[in-house]
Formats: C-alpha cells, structure tokens, sequence
C-alpha cells in the first residue's frame, strides 16, 4: 500500500516530536517519519542531498527554533524553485497573529497550534498528503 | 485787532484744541499703560528698518543677561544661537520687509552661553510709504514649556520601548510555557493509554496471572517515557516562571550609582570564580579600567555573567583566554570582554540578548536569562552593552557605563 509522503518533523522539543509521531501512528497514519532537531538540520537535508527526487515529503515545522528559525527555514524554502511546492505545515506553541499571518504569506500550507488535536490533524495531513504527488513539480535535470 | 467775527470764529477753535489735547493727553496716558502692561509681561525689543536695536525692556536684559548698553545699536545676531538654519531668517525677514506680521518660535543664546526659547512675534511699523519704519519684537519665554515637551517625548518613547519589551516578553512566556505544558498533556495522555493497556490485560484474564508480555510495553517503556517527559517539563516551567519572576523584580530594585572601581570589582569577581577557571585552565588578563559611575552590585552580576558565559561557551579544543579591556568614548567608560571561545554568527548576534534564548540548548545548562538580565540591568544605569566577533575567533562583549567626568556639554 502508498505509504504517502515522507513526514518531516523539525522541533528542538524531543518530547513533542514523540509525542507526534506517536499520536500520527495511534491515528493511523503509517508514513515514514524522521525527526530533525533545529532549522539548520532540515536545510542541511534539503539543500545538500541530491537524492530527494524518488521521495515526496511533508514538513511539520516548529517556529521557535535554536540556529535557523522555522520562518527561515519557510522562506528559505518557498524561495527555491525546487522546494517551493512541498507541503509545509507551521506546528508551533505560537499563536501571535501576526506570525500566523507571515506564515500563511510566505507560503505554508497550514498553521497549527499545539497541543495538537491529533485525529484531525492525521485527517489534515492525509488529505495533504494524497495532493503531495500532484504538488511536486518533475526533478529538474533527470531524463 | 481782530474783529469780533474773528473772535467769536477763534473762541470754538479755542474750545477744540483744548479737547484735543485733552483727549491726546489721555491716548498718550493709555498708550503709557498699554506699553506698562506690555513690558510687566513680555520680552520687547525695537529696532530699525536694518535690525539694529533702538529699545530694550528689562525683561530682555534679564533674559538675555546683556545689559541695556550693550543691546542698543546691535542687530540680533547677538543672541543667535545657531539653533536655525539662514533659510528660516531669510524667510523671518521676507515676510517683515513686506510689512506683515512675523509669528515663531526662536532658541536663543544668552550672555552665558546658556539657551533659551521665545515665541515671538514681530510687528512692524508702516510708513507713509508702506515701507517698514521699525519692528516691534515681543516675545515670551518658552524654555521650560519646550523643556517639558522634550521631556514628554523621551517619556513616551521610553513607553513605547517598555511596551515593545512587554510585547517580546509575552511573545516568548506563551510560547516558552506553553511549550513544556505540550509535554506534560501530551504525555499525560500517553499514560492514560498505558493504563488503558494494562487495566485491559489485566482483565483479560480475569484475576488470574497475567503475562509479564503484554505488560512490558507499557511498563517498561511508555510509561517511564511519559513520565520522564511529564517530570522535565514540570521542572522547565518552574525554572521558567522562576527566571520571569527575577526578570520583573529587576525593575524595582534600587540602584546606588557611585564611582565605581571596576578593576577592583573584577578582582573580586575572578576570585570568586577561581574554581571554575582554574578547571578549565582559562587564562584571565585584566588591563588597567577606567572608572565609572554605576551599582556595584549590579554591574558586578553583568561582568560575572560575561565571563561565565565565556567559560561556558570555550572552544573545547583550545585554551580559553580572556583579555578585559576598557576605554573612555563619548563620556562613556567602554569595556571589553574578549574570549577565544565558540563565537557566535552575526546573525545571531542580535538574539543573545532575547529573553529565554539560548544558542546551544544541548550543550549547556542554563534558563537564557544571563544576557537578558546584564542588558536590563545596565540600561538603567544609562548603559549599554553589545557583542561582536573577536578578531580571529570568539566573542568579544563590550559594556558602556557613564564615565565618572563626563565633560560639559559644549555651548
């Protein structure tokens, strides 16, 4: 079966990546999943690795972040003509309007506050997930 | 001999002019008056078509401390105090040539060099010809309204920066506790789960043993994982809700400003972290320090924080130097204190001073208050303090204190 897209977790808090990764798994959601601990991780996997195009993913990205912050890691993203169509799901404590409102303008897909309501959130990303392949654009330079 | 007509024509004529000088005598006592009251409450001056003072009242030889003998025959550049620029007395000058009215607010230098300001208006006097025959300058002291404005602008600008300082604090407190409150739900929940899953096993098999099997996860892993989570995130919020609580006391504590001796309060301070510095084999330098007007409580807790900091954030693969420095700049006393530690990227440069924020959460320990609190404690002293990227690796932080002479303001 489809597994869907790879889920990305970026969160310096270990405790809420397990718990997200737990509560996605007892939601039914059985994505692989991988944990990245600061902004600068994530960017590292993006933008040094060249063997992404195979793969399709989802980022859930937390905000306040040591190194590279979440925002950064959005722009950064959506500013790059490879990874601007990826999925990225804002997942943080923060519930600032005008964050929330930056986030949605540079391009997330959705902004979630934790805790977490974890069925509708698997339902969110599921549903994000099944339009992962019809976001991504072809890999550039690949026959 | 004048006839009788001419005679009983001259008697009215008689009776008028004595009216008229009459009436003049009470226009001149009026105008006396006016000019009486005039002189009780403002600043008057007279000059000439070219500006050269005719008359003085003695309210403008107490404001301006010239006397009245060395104000007549000059023009007003006498007290110009440079405060405005040729265009605004080009323009003052414009509209009186063309025998309007001129109304502003004009800073003044007295005889002492010290300023003053007066709102002025400037009237002149029309001949025949329309052209100005002389001005007539009242003006009325200002300073301290403008003293008081400045004062309210400082003020509100203060409010403004409290404010923003408010909103960043709330910024972070919702997040930063919000944060370790997701772990104590979220596991809270996790152990409900384990629970569910052990009370299920246990009545699975109706009172009688129950196997060690489908206990295993649960005891052995779910719930010491929650409860661990549950624990560190109690304790974060307590170190947290600790660290905000000595924040906010900040502003209330009561600073005793005096000279301060700075090379004697490191003395202090370096003997009071021998332990720790003699562990890692840092090597200390102090120069020689200017001294400065500060709390020496206070600014002993920024120095010391400034130097742990350097201990705890050493290259681990180099021996930790640290060199404080000090300098007088601008009425300040300017110190450094440069390591050849971790450094930190420009761009975090700014951050280090946000509260709860912490470069290497992993690596150390510690509630990212230290920065927060030395820029808190040394803005109300009228200080500053900054970092920027030691020449060749490190950190070098400088702190800026009022010097103990600061030289007078230039006139």
């Amino acid at each position: 079966m489809n597994q869907g897209p790879t889920i990305l977790i970026v969160d310096d808090d270990e405790g809420h990546a397990i718990l997200i990764r737990q509560n996605l798994e007892i939601a039914g959601l059985n994505n692989r999943i991988e944990h990245f601990r600061d902004g600068q991780a994530i960017l590292d996997f993006f933008f040094t690795r060249r063997d992404l195009a195979d793969e399709t993913y989802l980022v859930l990205l937390d905000i306040r972040m040591p190194k590279v912050d979440g925002i950064e890691v959005l722009r950064r993203l959506k500013a790059d003509p490879e990874f601007r169509k990826l999925p990225v799901i804002m997942l943080t404590t923060t519930e600032d309007s005008r964050e929330v409102e930056r986030c949605h303008q540079l391009g997330c897909s959705v902004y979630i506050q934790k805790p977490v309501d974890y069925d509708r959130f698997a339902e969110a990303i599921r549903r994000i997930g099944l339009l992962v392949p019809l976001l991504l654009v072809p890999p550039l330079g690949l026959p | 001999m004048p006839d009788r007509a001419t005679i009983e024509q001259a008697r009215p004529n008689e009776a008028a002019r004595a009216q008229l000088e009459r009436n003049l005598l009470a226009t001149v006592k009026e105008l006396h008056d006016v000019k009486a009251a005039l002189d009780e409450h403002s600043i008057v001056a007279i000059t000439d078509p070219a500006g050269r003072i005719t008359y003085v009242n003695d309210k403008f030889c107490a404001i301006s401390q010239f006397s009245r003998e060395e104000l007549l025959g000059q023009d007003h550049r006498i007290i110009n105090s440079g405060t405005h620029s040729p265009a605004f007395f080009r323009h003052l000058w414009s509209t009186i040539g063309r025998g309007q009215v001129w109304q502003g607010e004009i800073r003044n230098r007295a005889k002492n060099g010290s300023f003053y300001w007066v709102e002025t208006t400037i009237y002149p006097f029309l001949d025949d010809a329309g052209k100005p025959r002389q001005y007539v300058v009242i003006r009325t002291d200002i300073t301290q309204r403008k003293a008081d404005v400045a004062e309210l602008h400082r003020i509100a600008a203060e409010l403004d920066e409290k404010n923003k300082e408010l909103e960043a604090i709330v910024y972070t407190v919702s997040h930063d506790l919000r944060s370790p409150l997701v772990n104590v739900q979220g596991f809270g929940q996790q152990l409900t789960r384990a629970c569910e899953a052990i009370h299920a096993a246990v009545a699975a098999e109706g009172g009688g043993p129950v196997p060690a099997e489908r206990l295993r996860q649960p005891v052995d892993v779910a719930i010491p994982q929650a409860l661990r989570f549950i624990n560190a995130g109690v304790s974060k919020m307590e170190t947290l809700l600790a660290g905000l609580l000595r924040y906010s006391r900040l502003g209330r504590v009561a600073l005793t400003i005096r000279p301060l001796n700075v090379n004697g309060l490191l003395t202090e301070i370096l003997a009071a972290m021998k332990f720790q510095l003699d562990e890692t084999g840092a090597e200390v330098r102090v120069e020689p320090l200017p001294t400065c007007l500060a709390d020496h409580i206070q600014t002993g807790q920024v120095f010391a924080n400034l130097l742990d900091n350097a201990v705890k954030y050493r290259e681990p693969t180099r021996p930790l130097r640290i060199v404080v420095r000090g300098r007088i700049h601008d009425g300040h006393a300017v110190y450094t204190v440069a390591d050849n530690g971790l450094g930190i990227a420009p761009e975090h440069q700014a951050k280090v001073f946000e509260i709860f924020h912490r470069l290497n959460p992993d690596a150390n320990t510690g509630e990212g208050l230290g920065l927060t609190i030395a820029q808190r404690v040394l803005e109300r002293q009228q200080g500053k303090i900054w970092v920027e990227t030691t020449p060749g690796g490190g950190s070098t932080f400088s702190v800026s204190l009022p010097a103990i002479d600061p030289p007078a303001p230039s006139p």
